[in-house]
Parts: C-alpha cells; sequence; structure tokens
C-alpha cells in the first residue's frame, strides 16, 4: 500500500507556521491562541498515527449461470488497529450488485478479523474478472492515508442461459464411432434398411425367416448403423447489433451453448469456430469435457473490430473435418463472414445458417431517408438469404424472443425438401 | 466567529465581522463544491477577521482559546463533510468512533490553547516569543509521550 500525506497535514502545518509567524510579527498572543489547536492537531495525529498492517482476501464462486447470484466475500485481518478502512469493489459489466454495499466504510481493531458479504448477480454470459477492489486506510486524524489495491482477483465464468432442444439437425454424413444417429449406409446396426439374398458370411441371427419360407432361397436382413458425428459450430464474431440487453452475439452464445449440450449428448464430436476479428477454434472432441471446453471457449468470444478481409482458409484443415455438418449462427452483417459461409458451401461442407436476425436491434423511422434505407437492408437481407439457399445453404432467421426450436425446425424442414446442390 | 468579530460595535470590528464572514462563504463554498483547498483559506480569513476586531483592545482576549478551538471544529468538521461519500456506507463505530477523537481533539487543543492565553496574558507582550517556541515545545512533547505510548 501506498501512504501518503492528505491535504489536511499540509493545510494544517500551513496554518500553524503562519499563525506562529503572524502572531511574532503583529505581536498579538491571541493569535498564538487561535493557531495552537492547528498545531496540536498536526503533531497529536502524526503521533499517533501507525502504517496500517492488515490483509485482504477477496473470494467468490468462480462459476455460474446467467441469472444466478453470486456471493463474494472479501476477509479482512488486521495486525494493527485501522481506525477507518474504505473498501470498494468494482463490478465488470455483466455483473450488477444483488445484495450488499459494494463501497463501506469498516474500524478493524487489532487481531480483529471481518469478512464484509456482497451479492451479485450474473447478468450477462462471459468471463468476468472481478475488481479491482480499492483499500484505503485512514489514521484517526485524517493527516495520513494508505491506499493500495488487492492485486489477485478471482474471475467469474458466467455461462450462458440455454433453450431446450428437444429435436437437433441431423448431418448428412455420419462418421465411423458409434452414436445416436442412424447412418445413411448399410452395416451392423438395429434399424432395418433393407433385405438382400444371404451371401457366406452372413451369420444366422440376421436370416429373415419369414421371407425365406416366402421366397424359398434364404435372405437375411440388412441394417442402418448408429453412428456418431462431426458438428462444427460456426459462430460469426465479425460484427453484432446490440440493444439495451442483448445483442446478436449474445443470442448466438446461448444457440451454440444450446447445441453444443445437445450434441454431446448424442456422443457426436463438436467443434468451435469463432470467426471474427480473432479467430479461435476449437478441434472436434466429445464428451462432457469438450462440452465445457466449447462454452469456456465461447465465454470468451467478442466482437473485436477488424479490417482484415480474412477467408476460411485460415481456418486450420483439422478443425473442418470431412463430412461434418457446419452449423453457422451469423446475423449476416460483415461481408467476409458470408463469403466464408458461400466459401465453405462451395468446398462441398454441410452447412447450414441460423440467421441470428439484427432485425429486432434496429428502429425503423416512420418517413424519411433513414426509412428508405431501411427497408432497403431488409431486402438485401433477403436478397441474401435466398442467395445462401439458392446454393444449397438451408437458412432460418431467429429473432429474439422467439425459441431457438423454431429455427431449428425451420432448417430441417428446408433440408429435408431441398436437393443437394453441387456448386 | 462573524457575530462575535460583529459584537465588537465599532467600524473596525465590522470590518473584522466582514472578513470573517467572507471566511464562512468561502467554506461554505468549499464544503458545496467538495474543494478542500478552501477549508484553510476559510479558516485563515475567519481568524484574520477576528484578529481585525480585535486591533484596538490591548488586553489579551480570554476567548481566543474557544475561538481556536471553533475554528479547528470548523475545520475538521468540514473535512469530515468532505472525505464522506454518500455512496460509501459508514458503519457506526466508525462514525462514533471520529466523532468522539474530533471531540477529544477540539476539547484538547482549546483546553492547551486556554492555557496559552492565560500564560500570555500574564506575561504580555514581552513573552510573546517565548509563548510561540513553548507552544511548539509543548506540541513535540506530547506528540512524543503519545508517540512512545503507542
Amino acid at each position: 500500500m501506498t501512504r501518503r500525506a492528505t491535504w489536511k497535514l499540509s493545510a494544517y502545518a500551513a496554518l500553524s507556521g503562519f499563525g506562529l509567524v503572524a502572531a511574532l510579527v503583529l505581536g498579538r498572543p491571541e493569535i498564538v491562541a487561535l493557531t495552537a489547536p492547528f498545531l496540536i492537531a498536526v503533531g497529536v495525529g502524526l503521533a499517533v498515527s501507525a502504517s496500517p498492517r492488515f490483509t485482504a482476501e477477496i473470494a467468490a464462486d468462480e462459476r455460474a449461470v446467467e441469472g444466478d447470484e453470486i456471493d463474494i466475500r472479501i476477509t479482512l485481518v488486521a495486525s494493527t488497529p485501522v481506525d477507518r478502512l474504505d473498501v470498494f469493489v468494482r463490478l465488470p459489466p455483466g455483473l450488477e450488485l444483488a445484495g450488499g454495499k459494494q463501497a463501506r466504510s469498516v474500524r478493524l481493531a487489532r487481531g480483529e478479523r471481518r469478512e464484509l458479504e456482497l451479492t451479485v448477480r450474473a447478468e450477462r454470459w462471459g468471463a468476468h474478472e472481478l475488481g479491482p477492489v480499492y483499500l484505503r486506510a485512514r489514521d484517526p486524524f485524517g493527516l495520513l492515508v494508505a491506499e493500495g489495491m488487492l492485486s489477485r482477483m478471482p474471475e467469474i465464468r458466467v455461462y450462458p442461459l440455454e433453450d431446450t432442444l428437444r429435436r437437433i439437425l441431423q448431418p448428412r454424413e455420419t462418421q465411423v464411432f458409434s452414436g445416436s444417429e442412424v447412418a445413411r449406409h448399410k452395416g451392423e446396426g438395429i434399424e432395418f434398411a433393407d433385405m438382400r439374398p444371404w451371401a457366406p458370411g452372413d451369420p444366422l441371427k440376421r436370416v429373415n425367416w419369414r421371407a425365406t419360407a416366402r421366397r424359398g432361397d434364404v435372405w437375411v436382413n440388412e441394417s442402418h448403423p448408429e453412428r456418431n458425428t462431426d458438428v462444427i459450430l460456426f459462430v460469426d464474431s465479425f460484427a453484432e447489433a446490440r440493444g439495451q440487453d442483448a445483442s446478436t452475439l449474445d443470442l448466438a452464445v446461448r444457440a451454440t451453448a444450446a447445441l453444443a449440450h445437445s450434441y454431446v449428448g448424442r456422443r457426436d464430436r463438436v467443434g468451435l469456430i469463432s470467426f471474427g476479428g480473432i479467430l479461435r477454434w476449437l478441434e472436434p472432441g466429445m464428451g462432457t469435457v469438450q462440452l465445457y471446453r466449447v462454452v469456456d471457449a465461447l465465454l470468451d468470444t467478442q466482437i473485436i473490430l477488424s479490417y482484415y478481409w480474412t477467408g476460411i482458409d485460415v481456418i486450420p484443415q483439422r478443425t473442418l473435418p470431412p463430412n461434418s455438418l457446419v452449423v453457422a449462427l451469423s446475423p449476416l452483417l460483415d461481408g467476409r463472414s458470408v463469403d466464408a459461409l458461400l466459401d465453405l458451401r462451395a468446398r462441398g461442407h454441410d452447412l447450414c445458417v441460423l440467421d441470428v436476425s439484427p432485425v429486432p436491434f434496429m428502429r425503423r423511422t416512420e418517413s424519411g431517408v433513414d426509412s428508405i434505407a431501411y427497408d432497403i437492408w431488409i431486402l438485401r437481407r433477403d436478397a441474401l438469404r435466398h442467395r445462401l439457399q439458392r446454393s444449397g445453404v438451408a437458412v432460418a432467421e431467429w429473432r429474439e424472443g422467439t425459441p431457438l426450436q423454431a429455427a431449428v425446425e425451420e432448417v430441417r424442414a428446408f433440408r429435408r425438401h431441398a436437393r443437394v446442390a453441387r456448386v | 466567529m462573524t457575530v462575535y468579530a460583529f459584537s465588537g460595535g465599532d467600524t473596525v470590528a465590522s470590518a473584522g465581522g466582514a472578513v470573517a464572514g467572507a471566511g464562512t462563504v468561502v467554506l461554505a463554498a468549499g464544503i458545496v463544491l467538495r474543494f478542500p483547498i478552501a477549508i484553510p483559506w476559510a479558516v485563515m480569513f475567519a481568524g484574520s477577521g477576528y484578529v481585525v476586531s480585535r486591533t484596538h483592545h490591548s488586553v489579551v482576549d480570554g476567548w481566543a482559546a474557544v475561538v481556536g478551538g471553533a475554528l479547528l471544529l470548523a475545520a475538521e468538521l468540514a473535512a469530515w463533510s468532505l472525505a464522506s461519500d454518500r455512496r460509501i456506507h459508514e458503519e457506526r463505530p466508525v462514525v462514533v468512533r471520529q466523532s468522539l477523537t474530533v471531540a477529544a481533539l477540539v476539547v484538547f487543543a482549546a483546553l492547551v490553547s486556554f492555557v496559552l492565553v492565560g500564560a500570555a496574558a500574564v506575561s504580555a507582550t514581552a513573552g510573546l516569543l517565548l509563548t510561540a517556541v513553548g507552544v511548539v515545545a509543548a506540541v513535540c512533547a506530547v506528540a512524543v509521550i503519545l508517540r512512545l505510548v503507542r
């Protein structure tokens, strides 16, 4: 902590000196009587002041979900008396005070241990570093003050509140490991696929006895195996539309977390690409650990302004395995991300886009040039969606306030009826 | 302070009262505008007003000790007011402790001033230098004792 004199010390010392000199010059004893209290205050104040010695620690729950209340404890232990200790905890954006006092003055006796508690509410997902915590200790007469702040602050990781998805998007192709997705090809599995004449090597358990009896030859059942899939969640972090409480990035992150949760639950391998001013990626993996990796990576996602024209070439090849389903969550605001999506499709990736609509975040004026610009912008967005659909990409608009499942169902419907386009 | 300076009745006392009044205005402005440097200036104006009002009095004023204590009290309360922030929650023990500290300091300082005024009245102006040195020495002695006790 840094100890320094306050304005009071210099003011009182100056008044004392000035008064004594004035008393001598003017020969007035009353001036000494006027001055003496200030001199006494300085002398006594400096005599009783001592460097405050105390320790302070802050502790908080490290993980929470949006909307949760988090308890923060500041522990103060004094080895010398501290007459007045001001403690102020700065809260980062995304955390709001729900209980307790953010700034308070306490008095600590020698050897006293005190715990200050306050409760904050996690308003927005993200990795929030708490603090800093500012500490200011004053001596009894307020002549000297020691200031400092806690150096080690806890980080609170607030996970996004996820929508519950009953059905998710199914990839066209499956991978080689077992999972929950019925593969299109035939192999060892439960799901019935077809019948064919027996061939040497076919096990007896696969013989279809009814068909065999009816046709005279031995026929066997064929089945579809259950396989896992590779799903790449592509989050566009080039640009966002932000309202007072939410933004398209917030919605995209929540949707990505919900999709990751659903796919990991199906034993699928899930990867993540955060495509924006800063490129982040996570190679596909499976299991709960991978889910935490994905969500942790999402927490660090933010919009970084960049003019660099980047394409999907910068994405490591292992992050985009063949036959993987790419689910892109984008507000379709930045041309670079749109080009990247079209490029992905052109390279044969199974792509679908959840258009996190920025329209609710914009307000149309009643008349004037702004309203015309707004209308043109809406038309251009429609044209962009049609362009993606013509390329064989399923696009569904998802607006704030509507369930994610609705957008997912729209994409599923498109993929069920549309043909694969070879661009 | 202003009223006391005006109570002299003559023109000089009125001038002293005006200067002390200016000090009061400066103090109020300093508190309202949260401008700490105004406080010593206000104290100096008020003290000067008192001294001006005592220009034609040869006898040492016994109330000078009370005036000195009042000036210190005003400065302490003004400093407390500036240091306090509505956003900072002050616990009750902090407020009680500070109130007691200010009260004790003012009373102690007024008593010492009273002794000084008494000593100065006895020795008159011939011993003023010695009185000033005595004040400094007494304060230093008290400070050393407190330091050792602590």
